[in-house]
Parts: C-alpha cells; structure tokens; sequence
C-alpha cells in the first residue's frame, strides 16, 4: 500500500501529532527524572493546549489525509471529527485536574508517569478514531483507545475492586474486538475493501442484502456498542465504572463514549448512505432496518439504565447506569437518520460533558472527604456541604433535563427532531424515560436537604483547585441553559462528514 | 460618540445594579460594610445614566438607536426558515429620560435608606433588594421587545414582594408583600395572553417588527376587533402593575414596606412601568382600545381620590394619590396625549419622591407614627422637610411655577380638546373635579402635619430634622418640581425644550379605520411627510383653543381646594367632624376604601378559595388517586424488572456464587465466571437481534 503526498498530509494531523510527542516528553521525563513527579500534570496540560490550539485551526479545513490507491484515505479530518476532537481535548483537560485533586490517583506518585503516559494513549486512539476511515483504522484506534483504558482502569494496583474491574474490562473488550474485527474481516471479504466510502460505492452498484452481510454489520456494531455501552452490550459498564478510579470512569463515560458515538456515526452514514431526500432524511442501504434497529437499541438502552438506577444505593454505580441511559438518548438523535438528529447529538454532547464530568467531580470531592460514595451517607450534606451539594443539585437537575439548565436544551434538541420526524412514539417514550431518571436523581437530593444529617460534621478541605473547577463545569451548565445559540451554531458547523 | 459606545453604556447601567445586587446579597452575611459598595455602584449607574442622557440629546437627539442579538432560534429542518427569539436594547429619548429618573430617584432612595434603615438587621439584604429592583426596571427601560419587557416586568414584581415584605416579621407586611404579588399577576395573565396573540400573529416580539407589520396591514386575526382585544390585554399588565382600577387594591397596603421603598415604587420604578408599557405599544392601540384605557384612567383617578380626602395614615394618603395621579397619566395616554402622559410621569415621579421622602421624614422623626391625628405643629421643627413637602404639594396641586403645573395643565387641556373633537365630556369634567380633590387632600395632610398644634406632646417633644442624607434627596427633588428645568415660559410647557424637542412624537400605526378621526392621517398631505397627529391642524386648533379655559379652570380648582382645606383644618371655620356626620354614609364610603377590599373578599377571593377547595379534593382524591396507582404500578414493574435483572440475569451468571451463597461479596465480585456470562449473553443478544432483523 503506498501512502501519496504522504508529508504534505502530515500538516492535517498536527494534534495527534503533538499528543503523542506528549505522550514520548512524559515518558522520558518519568524515565529521567524518578523523584519529581509534579511536573507532570503541567506537561499534559500543555500538551493539550497547544493540540487544542491546532484542532481549532483545523476547523474548516475539510481535507481528506492519507490517500491511498485511487481514492481511498485513511483519515478524514473534517469538521465532525474537530468537533469530537475538541470534546475529547475539553474533557482530557479537566480529566487532567481531576486526577491532580483525586485522593485514589494521588496515592500512587511513583507511577503517575505511566498514568499520564496512558491517559495521552488513549487521547491519541480516540483522535485517530474519530476521523477514521477506513476499518483499519478504526481498528486499531479502538485497539490503542481500550489497552490503555484497560490500564488505567485498574491502576490502583493496591484496590481490589481497581483490578477486578480492569481485568473484566480486559476480558470483556478482548472478545468484543474479536467479534468486530470478525465482522471487518467478513466485511472485506465481500466487498474486497476496508474503506468506508469505497465500500459505499460498492454498494452502489451490487445489492448484497444477504444474512452474511448483516451479521457482519451486527458483528462491528457490537464492537462499537461495547465503547458507548448500548444495551445489550453494555454489562461492563456497571461494574467497570464502579471500581476505577473516579477520574478514569469519568473519562470513560464522557470522553471514550464520544468517540464511540463519532465512529458509528461516521460507519453508518458514509458506509450506507445511498441519497438524502427532499426534506433531509438521509436514505441507506436497505441492507437492514437502519431506523428501527436504532430505536430498538436506544429505547431498550434508556429503559434499562433507567430502570436498573433506580435500585442503586452507590452513587458512582448509579452515574453508571444513567450515563448508560443517556448513550440511549444520544442514540436516538442519530436514529432519526437526518442532519437536524446529527445536531441534536452534537449539541447533548457538549452538555453532557459538562453536566455529567461536573457530576463525577462533586462525587469526587465528597468521596474525598466521607470515602464513601453512598447516597446514604450523603443525608443531611446539604448543610454540611453547602456549596459542593448546591452544585451536585445543579448537574443532576441538568441530568434529568429540568430547565433552566443547559440539560434542557439537549433535551430539547432531541425531542424537536424526533417530533419533527414523526417518531412521536418514540418520543413519547424517552420522555416516560426522563421522568423515571427523575426519580433516582432526585433522590440524592432528598438525602443531601431534605433529610436528618449523620451524626459526624463534615467539612472539606478547601484545596485552592476544587471550587474553581466545580464551578467552571456548573457555570456552562447554567449559562448554556438561558443562551444557546454559541452551542448550537457550534453543532451546526460542525455536520460536515467527509465521503460521500 | 458612536451609537455602539451609547448600546454598551446602556449595558453598563443595566447591568451594574445586577452586580452590586448579587455582591451584596452574598457578601452581606459576613461584610458588615458592603452597603457602601451597593452605593457606589448606585452613584455610577446615576452619572452613567445623566451622560448617557447628555450624550443621546447632545448627538442622536432624533435618531433611534437599537440593537440586537439573537437569544436562540429554531430552525426548521423541513420549510428551512427560522424563528429567532432576540434580546435587544432601543434607545430613544424617551428611554434615556427615563433611564435618568429611575437611576436618580433610585440614588437617593439609597442615599436616604442609609439614615433611614440604619439598624435594622437585614440592613444589607434590604441594599441588595433595592440593587435588583433598579435593575429590573433599567431592564424594562432599556428593552426593544416584548418578551423581554415581560421577564424584567416579572423581575419587577419579585423584587417589590421582597421589599413589600420585608419586614415579614410583621403579618401585615407579609400578607402585604403577597397581595402585591398576586393582585400583579392577574394583571399579568392579561400582559401575557396579548403578548402571545402578538406573537402568533408576527412571529416576533420586537416592537418596531410588530409596528411596521401592523401598519403594513397585518392584524391578529385579521381583525380590527382583536388589536384592539390585544391592546386591551396588555394594557391588564399595566392595570396590575401601575395599581389602576379594579386593580389599585394592592398598592395602599404595600405601605407595609419600609417608606424609602414606598418612595422607589411609587415614583420611578414599579407603577411607573404600567404607564411605561402604555408608552411603548401607544402605536398599536386602536380608538376603542383607547377610550377603555381613558376611562380606566379616568376611574382610578377619581375613585382614590375620594378616599384620600378620609383616610388619616400619611402615606396611605400619599399612596391613594399615587395612584389618583397614575390614573391621570393613563386616561391621558387614553386620551391621546402621549406627551403629556410622559411628561406627568417625570414630574410625578420627582415630586411624589419627594413626598413619599418627606413622610419618611416625619415617620422617623415622629419614631414611626404615621397617624395625622396624632402629629400636628411640625412645621417649625421640621422646616427644610416642611418646605419641600410644601413645595411638592404645590407641584402635585398643579399651582403655576411648578413642574406638576405643567404636565397636569396639559393632561387637562388635552382632555378638554378630546372633549371637543370626539365629545367624551366626562374626561374632562373628571379631571377638574380630581384636581380639585387633590388640593384639598395634599393640603389637609400638610395642615394636620406640620400646621396647628402637637396633638402628641410626648412625640413631638422628641421630634428633630432629620440628618443630612435624608434632608439632602428631599431638598434636590423639590428643586427638580420647579418649572425651570423643563421650560422657560413657566405658563406654557409646550415651549419648553422637554415637550418640543425631547420627548418624540408619537407614531400610529393601527389601520386608518380604526383610529378617532383626529388622529387619521391628513389626505391633502403635500410633501408626502408623516406628521404625527399632534401636528395636525384640528388637533392644534382643538388644543389651542382648550389650553386657555382649560388653564382657568384647574387653576380655580386647584385653589378652591386649598382653600376649603385651609378653612377647615387650619382656620377651623366649619367642623371637619359635623360635615362628616351630615354625610356619614358617604364619609364611610370613602374611608372604607369604597369598600373593595370587602367586596373582592366576599366574592373573588371567597369563590377562588371554594374552588381550591373543590379542586383540592378533586386533587387529593382522584388525581392522587390515580397518581398513587400508577406509581404503585411503575413500582412494582420497575422493582420487578430490577430484580429480573438483579435475580435472573445476575442469577443465571453467577448461578454458582449464588449457590455457594455464603462466601462474601467481595468473592463474588472476583468471579471471572461472570465476565464469560456476560459474554455469552452478548453472543446470544446478537444471534436475536440477527433473527429479528433477517
């Protein structure tokens, strides 16, 4: 396979590029300097920086990367994949902070070398992942994306439950690999290409409908499904989330799931998008009942992990089960199969990551100080805890989606396109849905006001990074929820998906 | 000077009071001193205020300046079009002018409030209140559209049921504050219902879009009769707010709050919004809608009145003539005088600062006795609060050299030639009799105030002017009620530069059809040249020929008044008391308020608490009911499937740990047999979803 114009593309993949020359600068400052570790942080968090500099350049640009043969690229750095990019980056940087405030992470200053080196490795598979395009590629990302989150997962070595839970994941995410690349390789058989947008072609002009084709894609799916925990390949979520380290299943659940959702939104729209209509809905390939196989995913997602929060009395497992629901939600914005979906995507995401990192924080901070995350122990935290338990009020209201929080609007979003592709059912039920997720929310918010304090009087250390932090996530979740429009112009420039 | 620096200095001045507010409020618990920053910040919102004023007059003196961004939008997907909801900012003069008042009565309520509040213990929060209610009415000031007159029009109504009932220690203050709040709301519902119609009609809420629509020929509903409804329904915004009949009952008992507070709500901020928002939509009323809203200004002019002249409480009186004045302002708005109608609310709101800071005055002075029957003879201990009280009666009677005499002069004549040209004679005949009432009210309260003898030695012995921060704001709004400031020839306003140059003409806009026949649009017009209606000749002829007996005749009104005031109660030539035998059914009358409060008790608030009653029943019994039921279902479904999923998945997978059932969690938890469960229920949801989908 010959690369073509293989230099004057490497200017398009500068962020990746400075992540992982990051990624090389912390491994040989962990390797030289063995006592120092505090610099640590700052080196990542500059790297980051200058690569979200380079990702906002990006923008616009529009250009495919890595050609090979006649019109096959490896990588297609458009704007959808900048915009994930900068989710990612966003996330990464506050992940960054929540580590250097995590009493787990914190115990174990010999080996926060290895930690950062690993959370870079995974930055730079969701990077790569992102803008695949090319089954390859979107292979191994997922590949150095996982072996790094496998790592991190159970990093505290000295907690049990730290490497139960990395070693499920292994196990779990090693079959579900093996049953991917068993659908790429089926893939390929049939069609003699791994690229996307010459697979789509393909498909163009021979019709194969046959079982073996749609195994093939059930088969990748389920490798995709694994990273965003849609239901029914979800049952590593619970358990995986509740024993990392917090800052680790945060990242998870916020940053690895958008580049879960990024690939399967670039698989299924420039592998089978065969036309759009008149009024914008996009026309696939009736290898398959594309809408319905996603409304079947997303509906059974969101109940489920409604369902199964519900009767969680661990507040980190809870989070587990609603960002499962939420995967449901999010789901169902690329099931309405038109831009106006895509956007409404685009827009829960941004939201998402603020609400949902602002959640596990709170949580953090609290577990920091009581080392339990039990929503029991939470009664009464309300006075004891003013400002942490006013904001952990914020970010769940905004979970649930009550306005004036910007998890309205990601609501509302979804439900206008849905409505307006007359998935009025389906509406219907995701709205029964958020009124279900009321109920164990509001739950935590009974226990932090409405009931008897414990006996013991906490009172946090107030580090000099933790109230800014928590109110850098609570302000956009306020801000974004009275003015949108900068998040929404946002998502609507950044539809454009390269390939077709 | 560039509009954008006078749109960014607008944005300065509403949002400063925000500031001081949210520092003030949070601080005030812990920084005993953070009243000082509230201040501050009020004194720059002021000097913001006065050279966004100059600078306006000085150089876009015609011009309207606004701007607009969009809050958020909508696009439709399917038609591709738009719908953009936009916060704007419009400045014309009439918004800086008024942008002025509020910032200066606003200043020196605080100033005032120093002395006046000095001790109480919520001192800095009550600083804070006064912050967000500035804010809010700069916000209502400032705006170029509807919706978001509405949202600082309800920010206005929260912050006046905190002030109101800001002592809510006291019962009455709290039920005070309450009313306020509630009575403003039915007002409201009103406000909204035509702020939707307008909104489903122009899919805007921009004021200038609405006007131009409308005088393009577009009409809710295609109909003359619903702009006017539409009219009609906003206007029941400003009848809550501006305390117009039948809504005027929450005002008097908003005396509860603390007097500073009475003087900022009375003069520049709250009430003066109703007549503000009448300002606003003048161009989209149509001849019936505003005949509804004169006559609505003509009762509620009348009718406090009345009660004024019995009610013994200082600053029930001044509150009963607040909103006698307001119905002046409102019928004037009805009547067409637009001008005018402004014009009465600057002046009003400087003299009747000035009162309502007097009596504050006095209440503090007199350690907070508010009853005229026990004061009396303050004059000479009291005598720069003596004078400007005095100077302000004077202003609100409408005596010539003062300010009030021109705006009211002008309200009178402009009814007067409405009289001539369409032949609704009771305006004017209401309005002279109101002004005869006002004299005599105003002057009996300052008789037994400062005039006669103490009738409580004990008080008055303690009595004393009041410190410098509180003399100060009463001597300046005092000078601000003398003609000079508005005009040089002090029998005729309209030559002043306020009425000719600074307060724009109105626009109408509603269909020629619609309109009284004086205000239709002149056909011979050569140069093609809108002029405003009062640029027309009937009209000036009408008000020319109004403006002479309509002068004689308040100003005969207006010292019969205080004449028979000083007849009575200072030279005691007829007994106050025997007359009020004589006619004691009327004397009830009048001092039982007319007896609203009775009435609205016996049958709206009977009938809303039956009603709560029924629905609470029906709430507690069927809906509860059927609410327990299905939350009894849900429960039991979802504890259902949780131990389906708890029991039965979990159970198949760790089928063995269960069995083993004694080792620990923590064993079970390590169990590799669970992750290959796991797995073999991913292969088995696959080879499903494969037969569902074949």
């Amino acid at each position: 396979m010959n690369i073509n114009n293989f230099l004057s593309d490497i200017d398009l993949i500068y962020p990746e590029i400075i992540l992982v020359s990051t990624l090389i600068v912390i491994l040989l400052y962990d390797l030289i300097f063995t006592k120092n570790k505090r610099l640590l942080p700052f080196f990542s968090l500059s790297g980051i920086f200058i690569a979200t500099l380079f990702t906002i350049l990006n923008f616009g640009k529009n250009e495919f990367a890595f050609g090979y043969g006649s019109n096959n690229y490896l990588l297609s750095i458009d704007d959808f994949s900048n915009f994930f990019k900068l989710i990612i980056l966003i996330s990464s940087f506050i992940i960054i902070h929540f580590s250097i405030l995590s009493n787990e992470i914190k115990i174990c200053i010999d080996r926060h070398g290895e930690y950062y080196t690993l959370l870079f490795g995974m930055m730079a598979g969701m990077f790569f992942l992102v803008s695949a395009n090319d089954l390859i590629v979107i292979y191994v990302s997922i590949e150095i994306l996982s072996l790094s989150s496998y790592v991190l997962a159970g990093f505290v070595k000295t907690s049990l439950r730290n490497s139960e839970a990395s070693l499920k994941y292994v196990i779990y995410g090693g079959v579900s690999s093996g049953i991917m690349i068993f659908g790429m390789s089926l893939i390929y058989g049939m069609t003699g290409s791994t690229n996307l947008a010459e697979i789509n072609s393909i498909l163009k002009v021979t019709a194969l409908s046959d079982i073996t084709f749609l195994t093939s894609i059930l088969m990748v799916l389920a490798g995709i499904g694994f990273k965003i925990s849609i239901v029914p390949f979800h049952f590593w979520t619970p358990d995986v989330y509740e024993g990392a380290p917090i800052p680790i299943t945060a990242y998870l659940s916020v940053a690895s799931k958008a580049a879960g959702f990024a690939v399967l939104i670039r698989f299924i729209k420039i592998m089978f998008l065969s036309g759009i209509t008149n009024n914008e809905y996009w026309v696939l390939f009736p290898i398959i009942d594309w809408r319905s196989l996603l409304v079947i995913f997303s509906i059974i997602t969101m109940t489920l992990g409604n369902l199964s929060a519900l009767w969680q009395d661990n507040l980190k497992r809870m989070l587990a089960y609603s960002s499962i629901a939420h995967a449901g939600y999010i789901l169902l914005g690329l099931a309405v199969l038109s831009n106006q979906g895509l956007t409404a995507v685009l827009i829960y995401f941004i939201i998402y990551l603020f609400m949902n990192l602002g959640a596990f924080l709170v949580l953090m901070l609290i577990a920091n100080e009581i080392n339990s995350e039990d929503i029991d122990d939470y009664k009464g935290l309300g006075y004891s805890l003013p400002f942490l338990s006013a904001m952990l009020s914020i970010f769940l209201i905004s979970l649930v989606g009550l306005p004036p929080t910007a998890g309205f609007i990601a609501k509302l979003y979804l439900f206008i396109a849905l409505v307006d592709a007359k998935m009025i059912v389906v509406a219907v039920i995701a709205l029964l849905n958020t009124v279900l997720s009321l109920y164990y929310y509001i739950r935590v918010l009974k226990n932090l006001y409405l009931s008897k304090p414990n006996e013991r009087y906490i009172k946090i250390k107030n580090t000099s990074l933790s109230y800014p932090l928590v109110f850098i996530l609570g302000t956009p979740v306020f801000v974004f929820g009275l003015y949108f429009t900068p998040i929404t112009d946002l998502a609507k420039y950044s539809l454009k998906i390269l390939g077709i | 000077m560039y509009e954008s620096t006078l749109i960014n200095l607008s944005l300065f001045i509403l949002l400063l009071p925000l500031l001081g507010f949210v520092v003030t409020l949070l601080l005030g618990k812990k920084v005993k001193s953070v009243f000082i920053f509230e201040n501050l910040i009020i004194i720059l919102t002021f000097f913001s205020s006065v050279y966004l004023l100059y600078s306006k007059l000085a150089n876009f003196r015609t011009t309207k300046i606004s701007s607009e961004l969009e809050w958020f939008g909508f696009n439709n997907f399917i038609t591709g079009t738009k719908l953009s909801i936009n916060l704007g900012f419009m400045i014309d003069n009439i918004t800086a002018i008024m942008l002025f008042v509020v910032a200066l009565i606003s200043m020196l309520v605080h100033l005032y409030s120093i002395e006046y509040m000095k001790g109480d213990e919520r001192y800095n929060r009550y600083f804070a209140y006064l912050g967000i209610f500035t804010f809010s009415m700069n916000g209502i000031v400032l705006t170029n559209n509807i919706l978001m007159m509405y949202i600082f029009w309800e920010l206005v109504g929260l912050s006046s049921y905190l002030l109101i009932g800001f002592w809510f220690e006291k019962k009455t203050a709290a039920d005070a504050g309450k009313k306020a709040f509630i009575v403003n709301r039915i007002g409201d519902i009103g406000m909204f219902a035509g702020i939707l119609i307008l909104f489903l009609t122009y899919q805007t809420f921009s004021f200038d879009k609405i006007f131009s629509s409308i005088s393009s020929g577009v009409l809710p509903f295609n109909s003359d009769f619903w702009l006017t409804v539409t009219g009609i329904l906003l206007f029941c915004g400003a009848i809550g707010k501006s305390a117009q009949f039948p809504l005027h009952v929450w005002l008097p008992d908003a005396m509860e709050g603390p007097t500073p507070v009475s003087a900022l709500i009375h003069a520049a901020t709250m009430v003066a919004a109703g007549v503000y928002l009448v300002v606003r939509i003048f161009g989209l009323l149509t001849a019936d809608a505003m005949l509804f809203i004169g006559v609505i200004g003509m009762i509620s002019a009348f009718i406090p009145a009345t009660i004024a002249l019995t009610q013994n409480d200082i600053k029930k009186v001044l509150a009963y003539s607040t909103v006698s004045q307001l119905g002046y302002m409102i019928m004037a708005l009805g009547v067409g005088a637009y001008q005018f109608a402004f014009f009465h609310l600057v002046t009003h709101a400087f003299f009747k600062a000035a009162l309502f800071l007097g009596s504050g005055s006095v209440i503090h002075a007199m350690h907070h006795e508010q009853d005229i029957r026990k004061m009396g003879g303050l004059r000479n201990k009291m005598p720069l609060t003596y004078w400007t009280f005095v100077i302000s009666s004077l202003a609100i009677s409408g005596i010539p050299l003062t300010s009030g005499f021109l705006s009211k002069d002008g309200i009178i004549a402009s009814s007067m030639a409405f009289a001539n040209l369409t032949g609704h004679y009771l305006f004017p005949i209401f309005s002279l009799v109101v002004a005869l009432l006002t004299a005599f009210y105003m002057f009996r309260l300052i008789i037994l105030t400062f005039h006669g003898e103490p009738r409580d030695i004990h008080k008055f012995e303690h009595a004393h002017e009041s410190p410098f921060l509180m003399v100060m704001p009463l001597v300046l709004l005092a000078g601000l009620s003398i003609f000079i400031w508005y005009t040089p020839n002090p029998l005729n306003s309209e030559q002043g530069w306020i009425l000719s140059k600074w307060i724009e003409k109105p626009t109408v806009f509603t269909p020629e059809r619609s309109r009284f026949d004086f205000m239709k649009s002149s056909s011979d017009e050569e140069n093609n040249i809108k002029q405003s209606y009062l640029d027309a000749e009937v009209y000036k002829e009408a008000m020319h020929s109004a403006h002479y007996p309509a002068m004689i005749l308040s100003e005969l009104m207006a010292i019969l008044g205080i004449l028979f005031a000083f007849i009575v109660y200072q030279w005691k030539k007829i007994n106050a008391d025997s007359i009020a035998d004589k006619i004691k059914p009327l004397y009830n009358f009048s001092l039982n308020k007319w007896y609203f409060d009775e009435i609205y008790n016996k049958t709206f608030v009977a009938f809303t608490i039956g009603l709560s009653k029924v629905l609470a029943w029906f709430d507690a019994k069927i809906i509860d009911g059927m609410v327990n039921g299905s939350a009894f279902l849900t429960k039991h479904f979802s504890f259902f499937i949780g131990n389906f999923d708890k029991y039965v998945i979990d159970g198949i997978v760790n089928f063995t740990a269960y069995f083993n059932g004694f080792i620990g969690l923590l064993v079970r938890r390590i169990q590799t047999g669970k992750v290959q469960s796991y797995l073999a229920l991913v292969i088995f949801s696959l080879v499903i979803l494969l037969f569902i989908f074949k």
